[in-house]
């Protein structure tokens, strides 16, 4: 209920509480202002530039931690923003995934005619309405950020000017990508009509009074549907993944990096938002469905995945499959959803997001890597023999895929761990069962991988492969933590912990 | 099986034995690669270590003593009550010490046939992770290192494996993942469970064993996901056909650990993980696995005696025997159990050997096909009789190391499951079958032209194959210390299936009757007590059934 | 002197070992005399030990040396102990006396071998397990020795390798007898888990305190008896016998005539006590087996053409014997005739394997022939072990098979009626070989210019290949090898002393001798003949006894020597009545192929379905590909289909009803 007011009073801000927002946007401005004032800059530049602000964006937000973890949660900006460790462990994994995929872009655009300012500051864009995402308290904040984020990576993924895939890649993107929104706004609508508001806090306290179990309000029943509907393209669960492995494999590497992990991450906040944190009062109704698209994706993409012979469109499928696993999570948060002891599901979530961008970016920057010296191919041949051509490359990527097959004493496990815990801890065996069961499936898509890298021999003619200094960078630090926390979780458990206690 | 009484060692010697390969596997990736030499000396450096550790270790372990020994417990993930517990008993001692020792032999009885660096360094990471799922008496660290062999196992079979290499290597891979994919949920849902009993979430082993009680569908539920993964590992029929291939195919010293220690891996699960956590549920199913387990004998024994390739004939053995173990563990008495236990070290030392002295085959004849080979005793007298005694240890010949166990598990089977021992007691025929018959066609005979070119065992080889039949005989004829060391272990883990089920262990007692001059009428006391006799094992029958 | 009873297996222990390690270096004849020094010195162990029993009054004499604890398990606890008591002593004293002169004979025989050394290794080992066989305190330290010298034998049938049918022998053998072994194992479970023990103390005294019900004693005799059955090749387990006469001679002597094919007889006496609480029916089973491998085997050795063939089935048909004895509880008669068989028996062999060598290899008796000329010592002795054999007075062989088949007729007079039959037939063959070999006329000449040698086997000395070309000369034997021949012979003459039936004319003080000496083992068992109509009788047996025998002899003559009768030689006896070649045939054929389904489907069905599923999960993806065609209407559309579905559970099954 909008108050009537003859005056318009603006809500107060905390400026400091926004500052990781603020930070990108400042940044994103800068450089495209700056970019286009000044002539070329100094390569590298920009990228330094890029990693600079999400450094920041990223040391912002352990402060805001600090904050938080001292004064517990609160709603910033009228109640539009929510301050809570969720939005700022989202926070955190967003600027993680915007540095490394900084850092691989750097040297991946040298010399095309994308080597400028623009990219980044899409990034930056894209990051920022990510972050909004995961942050908001208000489903028209929510939608604000999801458009920011999506149309960004409508432009991004057809960057490359010179490559037709990548141009296919932006338009199916965009069109199925302006179909969904416009499903999800519509939900919005729709549940607004239901509930009169379409604050989150007021939606909760509305939904506490009003709903009733036996004559649900078919109203919200649709506009849930509806969100779910753009929630799920946006994660790529199946049925809804349809666009993923085109756009993946169409996009230039570092920017499917950035969609399967930022992109992933801020979608699935979204869903948490807007399902779990929202609307607990309809989990019933809901909870279901998550379970048939995590069973879904989960199918779907290890058993595409296995059958393909792009590694990019591999890594798409994967994707889709992991999207599955996290549903997993989701599914088992929905059982507790809105109590006041929210069961492990959300942590476990947050955690598979963080964890499961590095391992990705790191992934694609090893297909990154690899594409430059086979001029853009990323198919499993040009893999063959990696291990003889570039050792180092073949065994970080060997930890990624071991990852994300989830073997031990990689972050891939602890993740897929957290998530299956969690759905036992809710009882729900089955979809636990299963997804480990598929898991299988895709591990024999990971081993494919590893085959052609380790006992395939190279191609004859075939040179070492040059790995540039960032780019080389980011996959170390990602392998490295990838590694660390395969072996020591414990920290970074205690934190995804928190985030059950958002704001409401 | 009370935990936690530290052994006479005072630095965590369990945490050394599992870390050493570990750092040795990376000083052997860091090798140089301008220096073929250095990895292997590093890597025998290392396993050499790690073995005189183990050896350490059963030195100073305290016979007599059930319990845990030399245990070492750390917090390791807090929030979910995960500890590195590491600890070691009768069952585990001599896997850890097999392991231990088994390695340094299979790094200097073969070399790769190329790149020897990464070779080196996986199979420290897998020596690594074999003893860490001996020692590790948390569920979690036990998955992670019961999951972790696979990769180095994987990438040893793919890289260095014959023709089919590939092929075997993702089956194995795959196919023991997807057993541990139950486990991994049933050991998720044991702790979550269990935690309602212990009122906190902990993932070790001892504390859930002794503290939680679960209903006994559930408690049933949970052990067949943990059966799952351990019945694909042993391998126990019909989830074994990834064996063969991945024994054919993998390179010599990948078979010798395969066989050796790493189908233990299963056999010990059961025994650690399965009746310890869950003694109600694998006492109530025993009979299941009986089944299986004699399946298993006579079925592998049957398939080996078909098989062309004499590495493939090895492996099918394998099934058979494994199988005995399985029957031993399912029997819980004292005497197969015992058997079991012991079994799991002589087949590994026996296979181990066989395999290795195929591979040594395979080097010199670049072939595995029985047909192909003839009349090698009559060029290679020495190695023949090598061959010859390992064999016999592997059929089960009286004096060697083999049939003191299979001895033990079918006597104490007798006891509990009779019908299946006795149809199990026929596989000991056919064990003779299959492996005189490939002798035969092998050893015996006139050498053609191909084999008249056999090399006789070089003095490198015999040197290693000596500490193997050094233990095939030792243990045949003295296995007395071994028993003594397991024996405590074992009956406390039957007392702790009969604290928590209606089982009895049958002990047929020595009585001793005085001879009486009337043959007569004593006859007919004896008609009398035995009666009473009789019905006692009536009585043993119906808890069978 | 008992206690030092491990002594026994000692020596031949130590023998195998020090050729294990210098057998090479040692070489020939040196190894050869080692071997044989090490079994004579445990043949005089043996002696002390006998002497020292005898010291004891009969009470006394069992004295159990536990040497160690070998498999202690919970309530399983066995000990490698040895059970020193008459019997025991009486089988090391034949084992080693007999195993020490077949030794010497080898010494000769085995000569210029170019794996000699190897040769005697395997004997000391066999020595060493037999005696741990006979040792024995417990089932497992029997079943320790009983598997050892199966394994020998093993390795001995098999010993020239290189032969097709020597490894083949050698490999029927094993696995023949594993079917035995089968029955002893199951019979220590069966023993452990009622008795509790698997020691014999304990079981005998079980049984003759009756703690042992009737059922379990049945039990565990009659898995004991499979064991016999397959170690001394009854039927239906005799097939590996006459196959393992592709071993050298020496080896056909000593373990598959004289020592190890008792083994089973052994094993009856030491648990006689649990063979009389048995069922009622067990001891005739057993003797009606026995009597009736003795006929058959018989019936076959009528037809053999192979000097060693025919002596493997008359053993088989003597080890008959025996069981027969065993069946009609004649436990003393069993041991004495395993005694007096041992040595004639021996002597046989090692005759024929002299013959054999001294006709460069020929084994068929339809190329031999007044040989008696050529080799006059080895066939006087072998004369000797012939009449021994068919029991003509007064050599051993007469006494106690005399024995047995009074106590036949106290069990029942269909038993004796073949025993005696078998008793003519025994006579028959035997004379039949005699003459074919020693006597007739000359039939090796006619080859003598063809080039029909076996292939030379490494038994000779390369000076006497002279059969290939020209004149061809049978010789006699090398003296080290006529020694055993000539001690053996005696033996054959006078064994019949040490169990002397009582009879007009034999000193009371001589009579029986065996019987008292046994009588503490076999007290519990023996049967009592005294008072029975055979008891009564025993003159009128003895002579029909001694009338079957010449009998049979005078048939011999007749057939073989004058021609006057013509030869029945039925190809049924000569194959055997068609028994092995049956049992091949449903190894080779059904068998087989029963395997080879079992191995197809093996490949087949249970990896057929691993790979099955693979296959099948790549399937449902090329399906699921065609979903993604790259079409954008088509994406569209399926997102359209999905927003649908949820929109129908969302309004109509939540909300609507």
């Amino acid at each position: 209920m909008l108050a009537q007011v003859d005056t318009f009073v603006g809500p107060d801000v905390q400026w400091f509480a926004l500052s990781p927002m603020l930070t990108l946007l400042g940044g994103a401005l800068g450089l495209m202002v700056l970019g286009a004032l000044t002539p070329l800059w100094p390569k590298g530049l920009y990228a330094t530039f890029t990693a600079a602000i999400a450094i920041a964006v990223g040391v912002l937000a352990m402060f805001q931690w600090d904050d938080i973890s001292d004064d517990g949660p609160s709603t910033l900006v009228g109640g539009a923003i929510a301050f809570d460790t969720l939005s700022m462990f989202l926070t955190i994994t967003i600027a993680i995934a915007l540095l490394l995929v900084t850092l691989l872009t750097d040297d991946f655009l040298r010399g095309t005619p994308n080597d400028g300012p623009e990219i980044y500051a899409l990034y930056m864009v894209a990051a920022l309405g990510g972050i909004v995402m995961a942050s908001a308290n208000d489903l028209i904040v929510l939608f604000l950020g999801l458009e920011m984020l999506s149309l960004a990576l409508y432009v991004l993924a057809a960057s490359n000017r010179r490559s037709l895939q990548s141009a296919e890649a932006g338009i199916k993107y965009f069109v199925l990508g302006g179909f969904a929104s416009a499903f999800f706004l519509y939900g919005i609508a729709l549940v607004y009509g239901a509930t009169g508001t379409t604050n989150i806090s007021e939606m909760i306290a509305v939904l506490q009074t009003s709903v009733d179990v036996f004559h649900p309000d078919t109203l919200a029943l649709a506009g849930i549907g509806l969100m779910i509907v753009g929630l799920g393209f946006k994660v790529a669960a199946a049925p809804f993944h349809v666009w993923a492995p085109d756009v993946y494999q169409g996009a230039p590497t570092p920017i499917t990096a950035f969609m399967a992990s930022a992109g992933k991450a801020a979608a699935f906040a979204a869903m948490l938002r807007v399902l779990v944190i929202a609307l607990p009062f309809y989990r019933d109704d809901w909870r279901p469905i998550i379970w048939v698209l995590a069973l879904l994706s989960l199918l779907v993409g290890s058993t595409l995945a296995i059958v393909q012979n792009n590694v990019k469109r591999m890594l798409a499928y994967s994707s889709i499959s992991h999207a599955g696993f996290i549903l997993v999570g989701v599914e088992a948060a929905a059982h507790s959803a809105g109590e006041a002891d929210a069961g492990s599901g959300m942590p476990a979530v947050v955690m598979y997001l963080m964890l499961y961008s590095v391992l990705v970016i790191g992934s694609f920057a090893v297909v990154a890597v690899v594409q430059r010296e086979t001029n853009g191919d990323a198919s499993l041949d040009a893999f063959k023999g990696l291990v003889r051509r570039r050792p180092t490359l073949a065994i970080a990527m060997t930890v990624f895929l071991l990852a994300q097959a989830g073997v031990p004493f990689t972050s891939g496990f602890i993740a897929k761990f957290g998530v299956i815990q969690a759905a036992v801890d809710e009882q729900s065996y089955a979809i636990a069962i299963i997804a480990m069961v598929v898991a299988v499936i895709a591990a024999f898509m990971y081993l494919r991988i590893m085959v052609s890298m380790w006992l395939a021999d190279p191609a004859d003619g075939s040179q070492p492969v040059p790995v540039p200094f960032l780019a080389g960078l980011a996959i170390a630090a990602a392998v490295t933590f990838t590694l660390v926390v395969g072996v020591f979780p414990g920290w970074l458990i205690d934190a995804s912990d928190t985030v059950t206690s958002y704001a409401r | 099986m009370l935990a936690s009484e530290t052994g006479p060692i005072a630095f965590p010697i369990l945490t050394a034995i599992v870390l050493v390969p570990i750092v040795g596997a990376l000083l052997v990736a860091l090798m140089p690669k301008s220096r073929p030499e250095y990895p292997k000396m590093l890597a025998l450096l290392s396993s050499v270590g790690t073995g005189a550790l183990t050896l350490w270790l059963m030195a100073s372990f305290e016979t007599g003593d059930a319990g845990f020994q030399f245990v070492s417990k750390h917090m390791w993930i807090e929030p979910w009550g995960i500890s590195w517990h590491l600890g070691v008993d009768g069952i585990s001692l001599f896997l850890v010490v097999l392991t231990g020792v088994l390695f340094p032999l299979a790094i200097v009885g073969i070399d790769p046939h190329h790149d020897g660096k990464p070779y080196y360094a996986w199979l420290l990471l897998l020596q690594a992770g074999v003893l860490g799922s001996f020692l590790s008496l948390d569920l979690f660290v036990f998955f992670i290192f019961f999951e972790i062999v696979l990769v180095p196992m994987y990438f040893l079979i793919g890289g260095w494996g014959y023709e089919n290499r590939v092929y075997a290597a993702t089956k194995f891979f795959l196919y023991t993942m997807l057993g541990s994919a139950f486990m991994l949920v049933g050991l998720i849902a044991t702790v979550a469970l269990a935690s309602k009993d212990l009122g906190k979430t902990t993932f070790d082993l001892v504390e859930i064993a002794e503290g939680a009680n679960f209903a006994a569908s559930t408690g049933r539920w949970l052990f067949f996901a943990f059966a799952i993964a351990f019945a694909v590992k042993v391998p126990i029929f019909p989830l074994h056909t990834w064996l063969p291939d991945a024994h054919t195919q993998a390179p010599t010293a990948g078979s010798v650990v395969l066989a050796g220690v790493m189908l233990k891996l299963g056999t010990y699960g059961f025994l650690r993980f399965g009746l310890y956590l869950f003694p109600e549920a694998s006492y109530w199913s025993r009979h299941f696995w009986l089944t299986l387990a004699v399946i298993g004998i006579i079925y592998g024994a049957i398939v080996a005696t078909m098989q062309m390739d004499l590495k493939r004939l090895v492996a099918y053995s394998s099934v058979a025997h494994m199988g005995f173990i399985v029957l031993g563990i399912f029997a819980f008495t004292t005497q197969s159990m015992s058997g079991s236990a012991i079994q799991m070290i002589n087949h590994g030392v026996s296979t181990g050997a066989l395999f290795l002295l195929v591979g040594m085959i395979y080097d010199r004849r670049k072939t595995r096909k029985i047909s192909e080979l003839t009349g090698i005793q009559k060029v290679a007298p020495i190695f023949a009789a090598s061959f010859m005694i390992v064999m016999l240890s592997s059929i089960g010949v009286p004096g060697l190391n083999g049939f003191v166990g299979e001895f033990l598990i079918l006597i104490g089977s007798f006891l509990t499951a009779r019908w299946w021992t006795v149809v199990a007691t026929a596989g000991v025929i056919l064990a003779a079958l299959y492996l005189l018959w490939a002798y035969q066609r092998v050893f015996h005979g006139e050498p053609d032209e191909e084999n008249k070119k056999f090399r006789e065992l070089s003095l490198k080889e015999g040197m290693v194959l000596l500490p193997f039949l050094g233990v095939i005989v030792f243990m045949g004829v003295y296995p007395k210390p071994v028993l003594d060391r397991i024996e405590p272990t074992v009956d406390a883990l039957i007392t702790h299936v009969e604290d928590h089920t209606d089982y009895v262990e049958p002990e047929p007692i020595v009585q001793i009757g005085v001879v009486s001059e009337h043959g007569e009428d004593d006859g007919e006391e004896g008609e009398h007590d035995e009666s009473e006799d009789g019905e006692e094992v009536e009585h043993e029958e119906d808890e069978g059934e | 002197m008992a206690e030092l009873v491990w002594l026994i297996p000692a020596f031949p222990l130590f023998g195998f070992l020090t050729i294990l390690v210098f057998g090479r270096r040692f070489g020939d004849p040196f190894a050869g005399w080692f071997a044989t020094a090490m079994v004579f010195a445990s043949f005089i162990a043996s002696v002390g030990v006998y002497s020292d029993l005898l010291g004891m009054n009969e009470e006394d004499r069992e004295h159990i040396e536990n040497l160690y604890s070998w498999v202690p398990v919970g309530n399983l606890q066995i000990d490698l102990a040895f059970l020193v008591d008459p019997l025991s002593i009486t089988m090391c004293l034949f084992v080693t006396g007999i195993g020490g002169l077949i030794h010497l004979y080898s010494i000769g025989y085995m000569h210029g071998d170019d794996k000699f050394s190897k040769f005697f290794l395997y004997l000391n080992l066999f020595i060493f397990s037999m005696t741990l066989l006979v040792l024995g305190e417990n089932l497992l330290v029997t079943f320790l020795g009983w598997e050892g010298v199966g394994t020998c034998s093993y390795l001995l049938i098999a010993f020239w390798q290189t032969r097709e049918s020597a490894a083949t022998a050698g490999k029927k053998a094993f696995i023949t007898n594993r079917v035995g072994d089968w029955g002893v194992m199951l019979a220590m479970f069966l023993a452990f888990s009622t008795v509790g023990s698997i020691s014999y103390s304990v079981l005998n005294n079980n049984a003759e305190s009756g703690l042992l019900s009737e059922t379990t004693a049945t039990g565990i005799a009659v898995l004991l008896f499979v064991g016999a059955v397959g170690k001394s090749a009854q039927l239906p387990l005799y097939i590996w016998l006459p196959d393992a006469m592709e071993g050298p001679t020496p080896v056909s002597a000593l373990i598959h005539a004289a020592t190890m094919v008792t083994a089973g007889v052994f094993l009856m006496v030491r648990i006689n006590p649990i063979l009389t609480v048995a069922a009622d029916w067990v001891l005739p089973m057993i003797a009606w087996i026995g009597v009736i491998t003795a006929l058959f085997a018989a019936t076959i050795a009528l037809a053999q053409t192979d000097i060693k063939k025919v002596l493997a089935y008359s053993t088989i048909s003597q080890l008959g014997y025996m069981f027969l004895a065993i069946g009609s509880g004649a436990y003393i008669a069993a041991i004495f005739h395993m005694v007096t068989h041992a040595v004639f028996k021996a002597l046989l062999f090692l005759g024929s394997g002299s013959v054999i060598h001294g006709m460069h290899d020929e084994q068929d008796m339809n190329k031999m022939g007044k040989l008696f000329k050529y080799m006059p010592i080895t066939a006087s002795t072998f004369i000797v072990g012939w009449l021994a054999i068919a029991g003509v007075p007064p050599f051993s062989g007469f006494w106690s098979k005399d024995e047995i088949l009074l106590f036949a007729l106290g069990d029942s007079v269909a038993l004796y009626v073949i025993g005696i039959i078998t008793a003519l037939l025994t006579a028959l063959y035997m004379t039949r070989m005699v003459i074919m070999t020693f006597f007739g006329e000359a039939k090796w000449t006619s080859f003598a210019n063809e080039d029909e040698m076996p292939e030379v086997s490494p038994g000779e000395e390369p000076v006497e290949t002279h059969g290939a070309h020209g004149e061809f000369k049978p010789h006699e034997s090398p003296i080290i090898m006529l020694i055993p021949l000539v001690v053996l012979a005696v033996g054959g003459l006078l064994a019949g002393l040490i169990q002397l039936p009582s009879l007009w004319g034999v000193p009371d003080s001589a009579e029986h001798q065996l019987e008292d000496w046994l009588h503490p083992d076999v007290a519990f068992g023996e049967a009592e003949i005294a008072g029975t109509w055979a008891d009564d009788h025993v003159m009128l047996l003895v002579i029909i006894a001694i009338s079957a025998a010449l009998a049979g002899i005078l048939l011999g003559w007749l057939i073989y020597q004058r021609k006057r009768v013509k030869a029945w030689e039925p190809t049924l006896f000569a194959n055997g009545w068609y028994y092995n070649w049956a049992v091949s045939w449903f190894m080779g054929n059904p068998g087989r192929e029963g395997f080879e389904d079992v191995a197809i489907f093996d490949s087949k069905v249970i990896d057929g379905a691993v790979n099955g599923v693979g296959v099948a999960v790549r399937e449902v993806a090329t399906t699921e590909k065609k979903t993604q065609s790259g079409y954008l209407r088509q994406y569209a559309g399926i997102i359209g289909i999905g927003a649908v579905l949820l929109l129908g559970w969302f309004v109509v099954v939540r909300g609507i009803l």
